[in-house]
């Protein structure tokens, strides 16, 4: 299937090791608590001691001697105390008088030369709230969203609405209704959040840390610090995982830092330890989503209503943007003339839900991917002969009216997943709550399908105009490298080694020619954040022209220095020329530099023209691409104790190019394992005090090595043509498929429907016995 | 300065040593073994003590000693040296299956059996396999040595029969003999769990008639329990599968677990039952 | 607080250490001694990024008081470990496997794998998973790191076999 969209392709397709690789199994790669930060005061945060109320004030306990403190509240904020996400209603910190919206808001930053110190001054700090009742949790607002749906605080509402679902209802043969419940998930990077701030002699601020989109806090922080963008420089350290978790929230931490460092004129750093890290940073919105869909005897989807509702927590930041991804995933996979699709971001007196892999997308499909398996049960249909009829594939129009290009590899992703996975013949091997002949326990096989939307939402890709650069600037040990200057930045999923892959071809160079510098605003064009599974396809794309374009720069030079005039080529390293001897690159690259000076190849990404979104109607094409996925899980179950083992998961993937298979590979590996603790084990619920109650590792559950089941991970390939190389996203599809596929695993060996994840024995038990226990 | 570093942490050379500094007020101080339950507990906040007295590495503490009837196994012994000691595995299979349960690698080099009772959480891994021995400890003080059964070693939610100025010397075992022994945990993942539900168990069976049954659970009450009533409803029956429902039920009807973030009571009040039966099943 | 002074074999080479009897290992390793690939991350011996090997053992370094490491007990760390041929091909195999992501838990799970080799050459694949179950990682999967650890068994000389 693979189309080829560049010549002399070398590096790109193959899995060449990780070019960070080397420090990291031995140890020397140095994380932001691994770098000796001299003279840096530490940064504690004071808490609010409720989830809601009104801040009557802060009182420092005068016991306490505060002269080695520093302690920064609202009043030292320069600006406008306001964090800019998505609105301007959240404070960087709570002023006295305003009111406190979820537990752990920050009222006030203490530094001091110790962590400890530091600590102990924060507990040192009486927090005076006078309390107003909370409300804490998703189901309380849906409780209120069922009495009296406008009731529901919703901090944003989108609808996307194709044909009409009274007509297609109208035409149905069967209703089938169900409700879809999933909670928190915490990232849980190992590496916990952790940054510095350095207040510069000019009143401008270096941030630097574990930080995954170094140019958001450049323009969420303006208006509070007081800053023009220029003087926020933000620069990366290593980054032990992210996971969307250090997206947005460390801009409030660079805030956080920034009072204290600007108030007492010291860089200030602030690294969380687990439990605060697990207690008061973002998490997965909770979902709660009602599917009601109309179908025809054979099998026609005739309509399909749909209320998707998150738990924002008590800010919007970017929620927003999650329910659009949400909504936008909720139907896209299948095929349906009548669609409704009404999303809202409910408030609650949570922490402010964020960024996590996939972003909307796996709470989308948890729904919806279950909800098919229930039509097909409905219709009597094997759910992979009933997905084959419905499934999405080119020259479908999705429920915001775009038309499926040649480019999508759906039905390659369901066939081979069907094959490899050998369905239909485990099909008649479960159990449906009862143990076959030869069974010691219940075994079921179930099946997802689904896309991912590659890139911004709609035309936010063409708006943002990507840019990059990569330069020919300097010598590395007396021999010339090329430096790709981008602010993707690595967080564990390879984007050093597949841009150096990628850059080395576009050059027709080495890997070892290319270097990737940590991403620092100072230094690099604004590319774009590290998300959305725009890395590949977008920045893979800018860094694949930009480097084109230095090769051309060069091959000028070489031509008119080297060759009369005569046009030359870079190829494998050298410069050729028809008739003439070839020059080595590294004695052109050294004559560039010595004779013109440093040489910068750039490019500034573009959609095609003919995209076109309309964001107040939700119309359009929502995606440039889209990956697309099958998985199919395998489960027992032990009917002695209802405890649940996933033994096998199938996983097809299209996402388009395939970079690095290695790298890739592991992607999907990685993101399953994390959709496998999402299915099964990780489990966070808030107390009546309005804290996580799982908020160790001793009680947050993550799959370990023995708990993962054996993966069978392929690639099918159906390229982005508009962007070479043609990737599509890659990171986020993982994430997405695999809690249904279980779901309908276990239904298939239980003969029993769960609708809310995790899966535990226990939510097994409840729904295979009757409440107060006894046999079946 | 983290936390644990203000401690006063007294190294002994030796058990007398030990017991001596444990006898006075002005010396004693927290017992200390491998630190995987109290170094975590003083960093997640538990109030730190001024004292702490390290048994860890006690020569006296750390022997496995085999005699005809029963085997007798140091407070300061490892789960790691509990797996690799093969000579005494087929004497109480049970509590090396639960050995091999505690954390993982890392945990099991450092974790002691004495400090694994003596932190008496309810999920406290090895207790249920100690408790169907009907063994005992041995504690031991400046003024000697004394024995209390295991079966009254726990008395509380994280309180233990030993007084403050004694150390848990050793597990005194009876060996299982013809009996057979199972241990199933079930926990909240395939390693590194806490159990949610965990049983052990020690029954003879002699031509199809059981002719006593030793069941302990854990995570399901205060302390680890034994099930006194299942244990006398089975002894002198005949195994059959209608005394295996019976007493499945049986179990289910005489515990009186609690709802915590690992479990429902509903779920572990079931398994309790169904741990019992998969007991009697794999006789 | 009491201070103990205690001398050890840390990677091979004696180390002499005086620190506060309750400090955690992982301090006086990071902080003292500037090895600082030994990673902190949960803090309670949950995740495994602390591990290090000590008299063969391996432990989690974060909740190990440093008073109860006697004089002479040997200490390996990450840094130690490319000293031993084991260790060299347990880092090869990560690398070559594409076992690594973000990074911070492979010194732990490098350790453990050697842990594991140097106790057992030829594990078997379930071998594999317990000897590393104690090590958490969020962003592979695990599988191509029991993949990497299985190779470098692989690769180990027979005569270092049992």
């Amino acid at each position: 299937m693979t189309k080829r969209t560049s010549q002399s392709v070398r590096w790109v397709g193959q899995g060449m090791p990780r070019v960070d690789a080397d420090g990291k199994v031995r140890g020397t790669t140095r994380y932001v608590n691994d770098v000796d930060y001299k003279g840096v005061l530490h940064g504690v945060v004071v808490r609010s001691p409720v989830a809601r109320g009104i801040l009557k004030g802060l009182v420092p306990d005068p016991a306490f001697d505060w002269s080695p403190i520093v302690l920064a509240t609202a009043k030292d904020v320069p600006g406008e105390n306001v964090v800019v996400m998505h609105d301007r209603t959240m404070p960087l910190i709570a002023e006295i008088g305003a009111e406190i919206r979820y537990r752990g808001e920050p009222v006030a930053v203490v530094a001091a030369r110790t962590p400890e110190l530091a600590a102990e001054a924060a507990r040192r700090v009486r927090v005076e709230v006078e309390e107003l009742p909370p409300l804490l949790t998703l189901q309380e607002a849906i409780a209120i969203f069922k009495a009296t749906p406008e009731k529901l605080d919703s901090m944003k509402s989108q609808d996307i609405v194709k044909g009409d679902v009274a007509t297609g209802f109208a035409a149905a043969d069967e209703i089938v209704e169900a409700e879809y419940w999933a909670g928190h998930q915490e990232q849980l990077y190992l590496e916990n959040q952790g940054l510095v701030v350095f207040p510069q002699k000019d009143g401008s601020i270096l941030a630097e840390g574990s930080i995954q989109c170094p140019y958001f806090p450049v323009h969420e922080l303006n208006d509070c610090l007081k800053l023009p963008p220029e003087k926020i420089r933000v620069r990366q350290t290593a980054i032990g995982g992210a996971f969307g978790g250090k997206e947005e929230y460390p801009t409030m931490l660079i805030g956080y830092a920034a009072l204290p460092a600007l108030k007492s004129g010291k860089p200030v750093k602030i690294a969380y330890e687990r439990n605060e890290d697990i207690l008061f940073t973002t998490k997965r919105h909770p979902v709660w989503v009602r599917y009601k869909t109309g179908v025809k005897k054979d099998g026609t989807l005739t309509a399909i209503e749909c209320d998707f509702i998150l738990d924002g927590g008590a800010y919007l930041t970017i929620s927003d943007v999650v329910m659009f991804r949400g909504i936008l995933h909720c139907a896209v996979a299948y095929r349906c003339e009548n669609v409704t699709i009404r999303g809202k971001v409910a408030r609650t007196n949570s922490f402010p839900c964020g960024a996590f892999r996939g972003f909307g997308a796996p709470q989308a499909i948890w729904g919806i991917e279950s909800h098919v398996d229930a039509i097909a049960a409905r219709l009597g249909r094997a759910p992979h002969e009933y997905r084959r009829q419905i499934h999405a594939r080119p020259g479908d129009v999705t429920p915001t009216g775009q038309v499926l290009s040649k480019e999508n590899g759906s039905t390659a992703c369901l066939e081979l997943a069907l094959k490899r996975a050998d369905f239909a013949k485990k099909l008649k091997q479960v159990s449906r709550g009862r143990l076959r002949k030869g069974q010691r326990k219940l075994y079921g096989v179930g099946l997802a399908f689904f896309a991912h939307g590659s890139a911004f939402t709609g035309d936010g890709e063409a708006k943002f105009k990507a840019k990059g650069r990569v330069e020919l600037a300097r010598l590395e040990g007396g021999k010339p490298v090329v430096d790709i200057r981008v602010s993707s930045t690595e967080m564990g999923q390879g984007v050093h080694t597949i841009f150096t892959q990628i850059a080395a071809d576009a050059l027709s160079l080495p890997p070892a020619h290319v270097r990737f510098p940590m991403a620092d605003t100072g230094l690099v064009p604004n590319s774009g954040p590290t998300v959305a599974s725009r890395t590949t396809m977008v920045v893979g794309n800018v860094v694949h022209r930009a480097a084109q374009d230095l090769k051309r720069q060069i091959e000028a030079f070489a031509s008119l220095r080297f060759f009369q005039g005569a046009p030359a080529e870079l190829r494998a390293s050298q410069l050729v020329a028809p008739g003439a001897k070839p020059v080595p690159f590294a004695k052109v690259a050294k004559a560039l530099l010595a004779e013109i000076g440093p040489a910068s190849g750039f490019f500034q990404f573009e959609l095609p023209a003919d995209i076109r979104w309309d964001q107040a109607t939700f119309k359009g094409d929502s995606y440039p691409g889209y990956s697309w996925s099958a998985n199919v899980a395998e489960v027992e179950i032990d009917p002695l104790t209802c405890e649940l083992e996933v033994k096998r998961v199938t996983a097809i993937v299209d996402v388009g190019r395939v970079i690095n298979p290695t790298l890739a590979a592991g992607q999907v590996e990685g993101g399953l394992t994390q959709a496998l603790g999402y299915a099964i084990m990780e489990k966070i619920g808030t107390g009546k005090n309005g804290l996580y109650d799982a908020a160790r590792l001793q009680t947050y559950i993550i799959p370990t090595a023995l708990d993962v089941p054996e993966y069978d991970v392929k690639f099918v390939e159906y390229p982005y043509s508009f962007a070479p190389p043609g990737g599509k996203g890659l990171g986020e599809l993982p994430m997405d498929g695999l809690a249904p596929a279980i779901a309908n695993a276990v239904e298939a060996a239980t003969g029993r429907r769960l609708r809310q994840i995790p899966i535990t024995p226990e939510s097994i038990f409840a729904a295979l016995h009757a409440p107060q226990g006894g046999t079946p | 300065m983290k936390i644990t570093e203000t401690i006063d942490i007294r190294f002994p050379k030796t058990l007398a040593e030990a017991v001596r500094l444990q006898a006075s007020e002005k010396t004693r101080g927290k017992l200390l073994a491998g630190g995987t339950d109290l170094m975590v507990q003083w960093a997640a906040g538990v109030p730190i003590p001024k004292r702490a007295v390290s048994v860890w590495n006690l020569p006296e503490l750390c022997a496995i000693e085999v005699f005809p009837d029963r085997i007798e196994i140091g407070a300061g012994v490892t789960h790691a040296f509990l797996r690799d000691a093969v000579q005494i595995h087929r004497h109480v299979p049970a509590l090396i299956a639960a050995a091999a349960t505690v954390g993982a690698k890392q945990i099991q080099a450092r974790g002691t059996l004495g400090g694994n009772a003596a932190n008496a959480s309810p999920a406290g891994d090895t207790a249920p396999a100690l408790l169907v021995t009907g063994g005992s400890v041995l504690l031991a003080s400046v003024s000697g040595t004394r024995e209390v059964p295991l079966a009254e070693f726990w008395t509380g939610y994280r309180q233990i029969a030993a007084r403050a100025d004694e150390i848990i010397l050793a597990f005194r075992l009876p060996k299982k003999g013809k009996a057979q022994e199972r241990f199933r945990k079930i926990g909240t993942r395939q390693a590194q769990a806490i159990s949610k539900v965990m049983a052990a168990s020690r029954i003879l069976v002699e031509k199809g008639t059981i002719r006593s049954a030793a069941i302990a659970l854990g995570s399901i009450a205060p302390t680890p329990v034994r099930l006194a009533e299942v244990e006398a409803f089975l002894a002198g029956k005949k195994l059959s599968p209608k005394l295996i429902d019976e007493a499945e039920k049986l179990a289910q009807a005489t515990v009186q677990p609690i709802a915590d973030i690992r479990s429902t009571a509903e779920y572990r009040r079931w398994a309790s039952g169904r741990l019992v039966r998969d007991a009697l099943e794999n006789l | 607080m009491s201070t103990v002074q205690r001398t050890w074999k840390v990677n091979g080479k004696p180390v002499r250490v005086r620190a506060p009897a309750g400090r955690r290992l992982l301090d006086v390793l990071r902080e003292d001694l500037g090895l600082i690939g030994s990673k902190e991350s949960c803090g309670e011996g949950e995740c495994g990024a602390c591990t290090v090997i000590v008299d063969d053992e391996p432990v989690v370094s974060c909740i190990l008081p440093v008073g109860q490491l006697a004089d002479g007990t040997d200490i390996l760390t990450i840094e130690g470990i490319e000293k031993k041929r084991i260790g060299r091909l347990i880092q090869a195999a990560f690398i070559e496997c594409g076992a690594v992501q973000c990074g911070f838990c492979i010194p732990g799970m490098v350790v453990s794998s050697y842990a594991l080799l140097a106790k057992n050459p030829k594990p078997s694949a379930k071998a594999i998973r317990e000897g590393l179950s104690g090590n958490l990682c969020r962003c592979t999967g695990y599988t191509k790191i029991l993949a990497a650890v299985k190779l470098a068994a692989s690769r180990i000389p027979a005569a270092k076999r049992k």
